[in-house]
């Protein structure tokens, strides 16, 4: 049993699980669309499920909503409306809630970023991996290098002002050269943040089975130093692994996750994780992933496919796994809040951390990694990892 | 007393090379006898060790009786002993050959006969058992039989006109086998009146019924509610169970003279019943014992580590239960500086050493470090003391020693005549010194004179590829010579690591000390820094390599719904450090402490 002085905030998750096709790198719940997008089933099925969200709300406003997939940007604008909608009378979003939607390059047009805005979407965040068209075949994607320059034009033009670009680097086959020139590009279109992954060959993905040949460790990290110089001479704070952003313009979805907050998740495969002040515990749930099943079983009644309540070695483990992601940590304070647990439970991996080099306390008692805790981040998560 | 021939039973073993069809004919023989259903032939029966099935050899003798119907309308008792294979294990072949009258030396028609049967074949008639040549798989397109039987004539000095040729595969040709066997080998002579003599042949930990022990009764009887007393050791015991193996474990109500089956008699310690040992009445005080056998010397020796320090009795209780049925093994405590407390172990060989290993990590579930193989030295001091040293860091300073001697064997080889240059430069590589050569048919027989390191290093895996598998192997020690050795030592960031030092011959220390260093480089994963590997005699460094620090160790990517599997990712990390060894700040994986074995494959 944990203890909890206060419930964490709360955001929304919202998977739409279908694609033009799959890309080979790709480990998400997608599924390559075959005919018609059955909409209007599905939006009924998300509303009933998220219906039964409900009781774990606990009187929390919903901070952030994020719609992900899948390609979410595939989806009716009419139909995220009257699901924006729904979601409206069953919740209460925050006056100043973030709202993202998750859209890729080849699959929009102005008139559909005009009819998600006016829907209540307020940030996109597009898929463009990669400017260079050998790149963008190799990864599967659809769209070519104008497609994805016009998405971003698109976004602007259609209004929005937040928004982020995906992109990756360590490519099947790129140089130096290349990624420096994906990062060029990104930050000449001006969005207000981007996510800069390394690609990584996931179990189960086409790439797993059939390993491209990808640059070497040293030269992918030399990708990653330059184009990190250029973000940080361009205004980007790196306050993610991964992620950069202007000032104000963080994803406050993603940084919920990050600092351990709760989260609903609807649709079908997504991931939840609320807590229970009462009941001093915290639960981790999964929706049904095949998107028929989860329409059916959503529509009938239930469609949590399995969950399971954090012990206090995962709740360290887990917050930190989270938090430690963040060159600027968190407020000591956090680790307590969050897991309902005393620091005790934290000391002796965080003493351990800190006799490594891997981790901080700072004077203003934030938790914070250290550049090389932030470099080698697994080997110091390995300090949370419970004893064999 | 009254010594006679025990006319309805035959004990026999099949001498043959791996994959010559010993088990397939086995299996056929089982089936012959209606011991087993068809269900439950579904398996070759007699290599009951998952490892034996897994390599198709036999490690350990076990034994099948079989009851045949012979033309003569009587019906006798054939017990199989089985044999090993495999040339490290030539002790364990003298000791099954020690239970028998009679041998069958199994060729395959088409490959021919090879040095290893030679060598076992030799051993059976040097303990007076009549050899049955048969040839086996003479259903084959490319079966050679003329050509085998010349063989069998002029390197065995077998005569082979009544060669009997059979296809254990098809069953082609296992009556007149069975026949021949029941004419040829001569019945058991013993008294089944006498007082009780019966030699442990092998003996077996079983968690049920205690040590279970494989006997050959020479004389008496032993049965049920008997007190029995373990010779060597005098402990008396009462006799629960005696029976055969049908393959089946089966109960009798006694075991008579001449007879091969087992005795159970709740022995509970392991050295209760030493292999070799004489099992005799309790009331027979003053029974002179069986021979028994000779006992062999290890000539391999290799450290065993458990990777965590608390398996460390549960390392030392495993190897117990081994040697009790693997009396060639040796082990005595060792400390290592690198690698903590664990074991020195002494083997016949590098394919015991493998078993050996395999067993304790499945068997045991331990999970052990083992360091390279090295022969036994000898060393003259200064102050003319000569020290036996199992261990290169055992070696005294470079200012105590006078002479260091190394092991010499005499390697016989056959190998077709096309291979013969490639063999040739192989054993001049490997120091070796030609003895003789000859033909024989189309095969040469060669002798040669080679360090024993050098055979342990890859010798055995050489010869298969530089004769494309054909060529066969056997060896015997021969004395202690005096070498130019010098010893090799292994520096990780500065710190010499004691379980990597090997010795080596002065004019390949450099070239040792280099391979070495760029095979480390590659097994050792990257770190958070930078680290050296430098190769030194003495004080002197005569080779390094560098291997580059990691840059970083970071998951690209973790949001909301990825945690489990992230923390899959992590925990798989984990485990995969737990399979290292800290050495200092370094992690070191098992494969390095294996690394002098490999350097030359690498550069092949």
């Amino acid at each position: 049993m944990f203890r909890f002085t206060a419930s964490p905030p709360l955001a929304l998750y919202v998977h739409l699980p279908w694609c033009v096709r799959k890309c080979p790198y790709c480990d998400f719940n997608s599924h390559a669309l075959r005919g018609e997008l059955p909409a209007t089933a599905y939006v009924d099925a998300l509303l009933a499920d998220v219906l039964r969200e409900i009781k774990h709300i606990h009187e929390r406003e919903i901070s952030s909503v994020f719609f992900g997939g899948g390609t979410p940007s595939l989806f009716p604008p009419a139909a995220l409306a009257r699901l924006l909608e729904g979601l409206q009378r069953y919740l209460r979003i925050a006056a100043d809630c973030e709202i993202t939607l998750e859209a890729n390059p080849g699959s929009v047009d102005q008139a559909r970023f005009e009819d998600f805005r006016s829907a209540g979407v307020n940030r996109l965040s597009i898929g463009v991996q990669s400017f260079q068209a050998d790149s963008l075949h190799r990864l599967g994607r659809i769209h070519g290098p104008q497609a994805a320059v016009a998405a971003v034009e698109t976004a602007h033009a259609a209004g929005f002002d937040n928004f982020n670009i995906d992109l990756m680097y360590g490519l099947p086959n790129q140089g130096r050269p290349a990624a420096v020139a994906d990062i060029t590009q990104a930050i000449a279109l001006a969005p207000p943040h981007i996510s800069h992954y390394q690609l990584t060959l996931e179990p189960n993905t086409a790439f797993a089975a059939r390993p491209p040949a990808l640059p070497e460790d040293d030269a992918i990290y030399a990708m990653q130093i330059d184009c990190q110089t250029r973000l940080a001479g361009a205004g980007y704070q790196h306050y993610e692994v991964s992620a950069y952003a202007l000032r104000d313009r963080r994803c406050r979805h993603n940084l919920n996750y990050w600092s351990f907050g709760d989260y609903l998740g609807i649709g079908a495969g997504a991931h939840g994780k609320v807590t229970d002040l009462d009941k001093g515990k915290i639960t981790r749930y999964e929706k049904l992933a095949r998107p028929m099943a989860y329409i059916r079983e959503a529509t009938a009644g239930e469609a949590v496919a399995k969950s399971h309540q954090l012990s206090a070695q995962d709740a360290v483990l887990e917050f930190m796994m989270n938090a430690l992601r963040l060159p600027e940590g968190v407020p000591r304070k956090l680790c307590t809040a969050r897991t309902g647990l005393p620091w005790v439970c934290f000391e002796a991996a965080v003493d351990d951390a800190r006799n490594r080099g891997w981790l901080d306390i700072t004077a203003d008692d934030r938790v914070r990694p250290t550049a090389l805790g932030m470099r080698f981040l697994n080997n110091l998560l390995g300090c949370f990892l419970p004893p064999d | 007393m009254t010594t006679r021939r025990l006319e309805q039973i035959r004990n026999f073993s099949i001498i043959a090379h791996i994959d010559h069809g010993k088990s397939t004919l086995a299996d056929r023989l089982i089936e012959r006898s209606g011991a087993l259903s068809q269900r439950e032939m579904a398996e070759q029966v007699l290599d009951s060790m998952d490892l034996e099935r897994e390599r198709g050899i036999t490690i350990k003798a076990q034994s099948v009786s079989l009851d045949y119907t012979a033309r003569d309308g009587r019906t006798y008792q054939l017990n199989f002993i089985d044999t090993p294979g495999h040339v490290d294990f030539s002790y364990e072949v003298s000791r099954s050959l020690y239970a028998c009258e009679g041998a069958l030396l199994l060729v395959d028609a088409s490959q021919g006969v090879e040095a290893q049967s030679v060598a076992n074949c030799y051993t059976a008639v040097e303990q007076g058992l009549e050899v049955l040549p048969v040839l086996n798989k003479i259903d084959l397109v490319s079966a050679d039989p003329d050509r085998v039987v010349q063989q069998i004539e002029e390197i065995i000095g077998l005569d082979a006109a009544d060669v009997l040729k059979i296809s254990a595969k098809t069953g082609q040709g296992l009556d007149e086998l069975l026949e021949s066997l029941v004419q040829h080998f001569p019945p058991p002579m013993g008294d089944p009146d006498g007082p009780l003599k019966a030699l442990i042949i092998d003996s077996w930990f079983n968690n049920y019924l205690g040590v279970v022990c494989l006997v050959r009764v020479f004389d008496g009887v032993v049965q049920p509610g008997e007190k029995i007393r373990v010779h060597s050791t005098g402990r008396e015991f009462t006799v629960d169970q005696v029976g055969i193996f049908t393959p089946k474990q089966t109960s009798w109500q006694s075991l008579t003279a001449g007879r091969v089956g087992y005795v159970i008699a709740g022995i509970k310690s392991l050295d209760g019943a030493p292999v070799g040992d004489t099992l005799t009445h309790a009331s027979q005080k003053t029974t002179v014992p069986l021979p028994g056998f000779k006992v062999v010397k290890p000539r391999v020796f290799a450290g065993v580590f458990p990777v965590s320090a608390e398996d460390y009795e549960d390392c030392r209780e495993a190897l117990a239960k081994l040697r009790l049925n693997d009396t060639a093994l040796r082990y005595e405590p060792e400390t290592s500086q690198a690698l903590g407390f664990g074991f020195r172990c002494g083997f016949l060989g590098m394919l015991h050493m493998e078993i050996v290993q395999e067993r304790l990590e499945r068997e045991y579930g331990l999970n052990l470090i083992t360091t390279a193989p090295t022969v036994v030295h000898e060393v003259l001091t200064t102050r003319a003391e000569v020290l036996e040293v199992h261990n290169p860091a055992d070696l005294p300073p470079l200012g105590e020693i006078k002479e260091i001697r190394e092991p010499i064997i005499q390697a016989s080889i056959l190998v077709p005549q096309e291979y013969l240059g490639n063999v040739i430069k192989l054993c001049e590589d490997k120091r070796g010194s030609q003895k003789s050569l000859q033909y024989v048919g189309n095969q040469i027989a060669l002798e040669y004179e080679m360090p024993m390191s050098e055979v342990v290093l890859d010798f055995f895996d050489r010869l298969k590829s530089a004769s494309r598998g054909f060529a066969s192997f056997d060896y015997e020690f021969r004395r202690f010579q005096v070498a130019s050795l010098v010893k090799l030592d292994i520096l990780v960031n500065g710190e010499p690591v004691d379980a990597l030092s090997t010795i080596v011959h002065r004019d390949l220390a450099q070239v040792r000390g280099r391979e070495l260093t760029e095979r480390l480089k590659s097994i050792i994963p990257r770190q958070m820094f930078e680290v050296a590997i430098q190769a030194a005699v003495g004080s002197r460094i005569i080779a390094r390599s560098t291997i580059k620090a990691l840059r970083k160790n970071v998951t690209a990517k973790c949001y909301g719904g990825d945690i489990t599997r992230k923390k899959k990712l992590l925990e798989k990390q984990k485990a995969g450090k737990r399979r290292m060894k800290q050495v200092g700040k370094i992690e070191i994986p098992q494969d390095a402490f294996l690394a002098v074995l490999q350097v030359d494959q690498a550069n092949k």
